[in-house]
């Protein structure tokens, strides 16, 4: 079966058609899909019925998977999924809507932050893979920003001055924006800053993009309110609705993107609905920068 | 004395009037019906004293205290009149903050959308702000129109905050930006007050979005959920449709209502290039929600 991807927003995000992803690709049909990833950074496919077997088997196409240890404060017994699946639900272990004060549910609200998944990882993710198992009607969109337009557009000024600036990433931060600030000291050591460059370069397409996240805390030798009033504005910048793609998730949608030269977020919803999204990541393969020693 | 409006019903430019002398009762009239109708009003070439910027600014009430100048030492202070808010990037001696000046990091969250003084529990009237030097690039201010924000939210979400109060502290906006050096001795002044998300204007009756950067929380929410909520609002206020980005130039005066806008300070130079504004604003008179347990320091 040939690949067929149509073009959503001009050059950002592609929807395929042709394709049943839940079954074994043939070679031709993998590099059909990176190809049409390092085009369009974002892939939608609809009416994909997976397990999450098969949604594993589909990511393994495009690399090994990253584990979701370190990335959230869901304890291991208390989890519902295997470890390879990342739980982007508003479910507990019983499969029930978590209560309003949860900790879980607090947490994840960071995800509504502009982000690119395991940023804060000193190896960060390459794709991540959502999967809409069952969906709400209203809000809980997923948002995704072109992070390539996004530096195209900077003035040359501010091309020049961000270049080589390097910042440091941790769920601390994204989460200490909300005000969710009480961690274990277990928690602190697992989410302890990565540094990553702030322009980074994709390995194929040679392109630049602005390496953002919420879960920027500074930049390294700048004093914090700066970096963070400025991280603001390149931000904002970047996620202007010209550079951004809006999407209404139908049950069974599966979206990828490359967490390289993107950044994404989901919208408000109400949460007494069941939203049950699960998520891959495929792993990236090296770091944009030197960590500092530990 | 003329208005031209920039926007429809949002922002207007005054000409013909020169504001470094007493006004006439009419004329203060003027001016704050131009206030009602505009929320924004922008006077140009007035060059001004600080106490004649103080003398047209009490035309529209009492002058309050900046915060900032009741923690700050006296010696600290670069202007003399205590009503003179300091707006700019320079030190009591004149010259230019270093790049770490505990000061210009407390200065910077004026980059984050606000409305001044929100951190008290009867927030502020009118701003009122003279240029006194400005950079030569970057450093606009702009204005947010929080009455067109709120009639353009869906009607499910004008249910949602009809009647939410949320929590204002000068500690919320300044923490955003990792910044939390007050100084001994003024805990008192970092205590959140309490404002109704939506309030009315006492004169117009029109309904408007009470939003800053100094919000916290919304009373009985959990934080983060709060936090979220509060930035999807804010990000819907600011949008361009409701945005006006004032280009300073020197001896313009631009006064604003806080009761119906926000507003934000852009990026600038300011480690090569000085910019001096200086700011008075009026007292609110009222309170917009009950305080519990006790009013914050006035």
């Amino acid at each position: 079966m040939s690949v067929a991807i149509r073009e959503l927003t001009p050059n950002f995000a592609g929807e395929v058609s042709g394709l049943d992803i839940t079954q074994p690709l043939t070679r031709e049909q993998v590099a059909a899909l990176e190809a049409g990833m390092d085009r369009f950074a974002v892939l939608i496919y609809h009416d994909q019925h997976f397990t999450d077997d098969q949604q594993k088997a589909f990511s393994l196409n495009f690399g090994p998977l990253e584990q979701t240890e370190g990335g959230n404060v869901t304890k291991a017994a208390d989890r519902r999924l295997d470890p390879q699946m990342a739980d982007v639900s508003n479910l507990g272990a019983d499969h029930k809507p978590l209560a309003r004060d949860d900790r879980r549910r607090l947490f994840n609200l960071g995800n509504q932050l502009w982000h690119s998944d395991s940023s804060f990882r000193a190896v960060p993710a390459k794709y991540s893979l959502l999967s809409g198992r069952t969906v709400v009607d209203a809000g809980g969109n997923t948002e995704f920003a072109d992070m390539r337009k996004a530096y195209d557009a900077l003035d040359s000024a501010t091309k020049v001055e961000i270049e080589d600036l390097v910042c440091e990433h941790s769920l601390i931060y994204s989460r200490g924006t909300l005000g969710f600030t009480e961690l274990s000291d277990e928690e602190k050591r697992m989410f302890k800053p990565v540094r990553q460059r702030l322009v980074r370069t994709h390995p194929v397409t040679g392109r630049k993009s602005l390496y953002l996240s919420s879960h920027i805390g500074t930049i390294v030798g700048w004093p914090m309110p700066e970096a963070r009033a400025f991280i603001r504005d390149l931000t904002e910048h970047a996620t202007q609705p010209r550079f951004t793609y809006v999407h209404k998730w139908r049950q069974f949608d599966l979206v990828m993107w490359d967490n390289r030269c993107t950044m994404h977020r989901v919208r408000r919803f109400d949460e007494t609905q069941v939203r049950d999204m699960r998520r891959t990541t495929v792993a990236g393969d090296s770091v944009t920068v030197e960590q500092m020693a530990a | 004395m003329r208005m031209t409006p920039l926007h429809p019903g949002f922002v207007a430019e005054v000409s013909g009037i020169d504001i470094s002398v007493p006004l006439s009762g009419d004329e203060v009239a003027a001016i704050e019906d131009g206030m009602d109708r505009y929320a924004v009003l922008v006077f140009r070439d007035q060059p001004l004293t600080d106490e004649q910027q103080c003398t047209f600014s009490r035309s529209f009430g009492e002058l309050e205290m900046t915060l900032i100048g009741q923690m700050m030492k006296p010696t600290e202070r670069r202007l003399g009149p205590v009503e003179m808010g300091d707006i700019s990037n320079l030190d009591a001696a004149g010259k230019m903050r270093a790049r770490d000046d505990s000061r210009r990091m407390y200065a910077l969250g004026n980059r984050l959308w606000h409305s001044d003084a929100s951190f008290r529990a009867t927030g502020a009237g009118y701003s009122l702000l003279s240029a006194r030097v400005v950079p030569g690039y970057g450093g606009n201010t702009e204005f947010a129109d929080m009455r067109a924000a709120y009639d353009a939210l869906d009607d499910r979400t004008e249910a949602a905050v009809e009647d939410l109060v949320s929590e204002h502290s000068i500690a919320f906006s300044r923490d955003v930006l990792g910044f939390n050096d007050y100084g001994e001795g003024n805990e008192d002044k970092v205590r959140p007050v309490r404002h109704s998300l939506v309030r009315t204007h006492p004169v117009t009756g029109r309904k408007s979005l009470y939003l800053s950067a100094h919000i916290g929380g919304i009373v009985a929410w959990p934080v983060p959920e709060a936090r979220a909520f509060v930035r999807d609002l804010t990000e819907h206020a600011t949008q361009p449709q409701f945005v006006h980005a004032h280009q300073w130039r020197v001896n313009d005066l631009v006064m604003w209502d806080n009761r119906t806008t926000m507003h934000r300070a852009r990026r600038y130079r300011d480690l090569q290039e000085v910019r001096d504004l200086r700011r008075t604003s009026i007292k609110g008179t009222r309170l917009t929600a009950e305080q519990v347990p006790a009013m914050a320091a006035e």
